[in-house]
């Protein structure tokens, strides 16, 4: 009560909202033109055309198109990409994705109805010693065939 | 020493009790001080000026809304302390910045507790609460890498720092702007097509940036913190830790 009031009282608030992820939103009727980084998650319903790149999830919904090439961390196809995919970690291609070009990533997700013209090549297999123990633990290429299943 | 700016509207008698009860307050916590009444036409950057040649190391503005963008806009560069006391109805900053109204906001004042904020900068002026562009043909340049436009032609513009913008979404969360998040966040609303009361829109997309450009071939209208012009080009930057102020501790940042 009879305290003096301090002066230096936290100025730094700067590392709280580091944290918090911006979702980039790409609506359906939008159209980008040009390379578009992200540090947060990209949740795409429109159209690209250019190259698109986040570490964290990539989301193309169904009815959306990219022309260019993608990298992300982690990556749920719906929509169509005319390109090369390069994904981190996980890859999902639901019933309606169409990827024209080639795709790495360390784990594919291909449900039934997904169309893909191009090579496929995973990380596991270019380091077969490095990723021995994941391999026993998990299967490298997921099947599906409805797409009610979610793994 | 402390400078209290009461906005013009609090002449009316509706808030002398108020105004009574906070500098009541204010001499209670030790921290009164000189106060001047803002007219229609002040210019408050000179005004804080000369009250930092004269002593002054905290500015606090006594108002609303408009009265924190009508100072802050014009004296967001001067390099002092500020306060805020909401009073009257149109608070919506003082709830992002955990400041209750009225009286009780003087014990947030006494406690002190400091927070740098970013402050949005268009077209050679600073923006507190929120920028709008009404659904017009725009097109978008973020950070001079892509360009966004709308396959339906006409896109809604809104950018929010200080002033929340809540998006409510079905069966998630709703988004609210936080107002130091290291960018600013643009939300553009494509107008899907026109109805008896204005525009019907879409979900809105959204695109944090540091940097933009909306141009468009014919003049648009902007609405920067309550005041209205037209436009053909605006450039929007983020100003980070512009703003020197005294916060609540139940600030939504």
């Amino acid at each position: 009560m009879f305290q003096k009031p301090s002066v230096d009282t936290s100025l730094s608030n700067e590392e709280k909202y580091h944290e918090d992820e911006v979702e980039t939103v790409v609506g359906p009727s939008v159209h980008v033109e040009g390379d578009f980084n992200s540090a947060g998650n990209i949740l795409i319903k429109g159209s690209v055309a250019g190259k698109v790149s986040t570490n964290k999830l990539l989301t193309l919904e169904e009815g959306s198109k990219v022309t260019a090439d993608i990298k992300a961390g982690d990556a749920i196809v719906s929509g169509e990409i005319i390109g090369n995919a390069k994904i981190e970690n996980r890859l999902e291609l639901t019933p309606t994705a169409r990827i024209t070009g080639d795709i790495k990533c360390d784990i594919l997700v291909v449900h039934a109805g997904a169309l893909v013209q191009g090579k496929v090549s995973m990380t596991g297999l270019d380091a077969p010693e490095k990723n021995s123990n994941q391999t026993s633990t998990r299967s490298r290429v997921k099947s599906k065939k409805g797409s009610d299943d979610s793994e | 020493m402390y400078v209290y700016l009461y906005d013009n509207f609090l002449r009316q008698k509706k808030y002398e009790s108020t105004l009574k009860a906070i500098e009541t307050r204010l001499t209670d916590f030790g921290v009164a001080g000189k106060i001047v009444r803002l007219q229609s036409f002040t210019n408050s950057e000179i005004l804080i000026q000369d009250e930092i040649r004269r002593g002054a190391k905290t500015i606090v503005i006594v108002g609303d809304d408009d009265t924190v963008a009508k100072v802050l806009s014009r004296s967001a560069a001067t390099d002092i302390l500020f306060g805020f006391i909401p009073v009257g109805g149109n608070n919506t900053v003082a709830e992002v910045l955990g400041i209750p109204i009225g009286e009780l906001a003087c014990t947030v004042l006494s406690q002190r507790r400091k927070v740098k904020l970013d402050i949005g900068w268009v077209n050679n002026r600073y923006f507190i609460s929120q920028l709008h562009v009404p659904a017009s043909d725009i097109k978008i340049e973020y950070d001079e890498k892509f360009t966004v436009s709308s396959l339906n032609g006409k896109m809604e513009l809104v950018v929010c720092n200080l002033q929340p913008f809540v998006w409510k979404r079905k069966g998630k969360g709703d988004i609210v702007v936080h107002p130091q998040d290291g960018k600013l966040e643009a939300f553009l609303r494509p107008a899907k097509k026109k109805k008896w009361f204005g525009n019907k829109y879409e979900d809105p997309s959204i695109f944090p940036f540091e940097e933009m450009s909306v141009s468009s071939y014919k003049p648009f209208e902007m609405e920067v913190d309550g005041k209205s012009s037209k436009e053909t080009r605006i450039t929007i930057r983020l100003a980070k830790s512009k703003i020197k102020m005294i916060v609540g501790k139940d600030r939504k940042f």
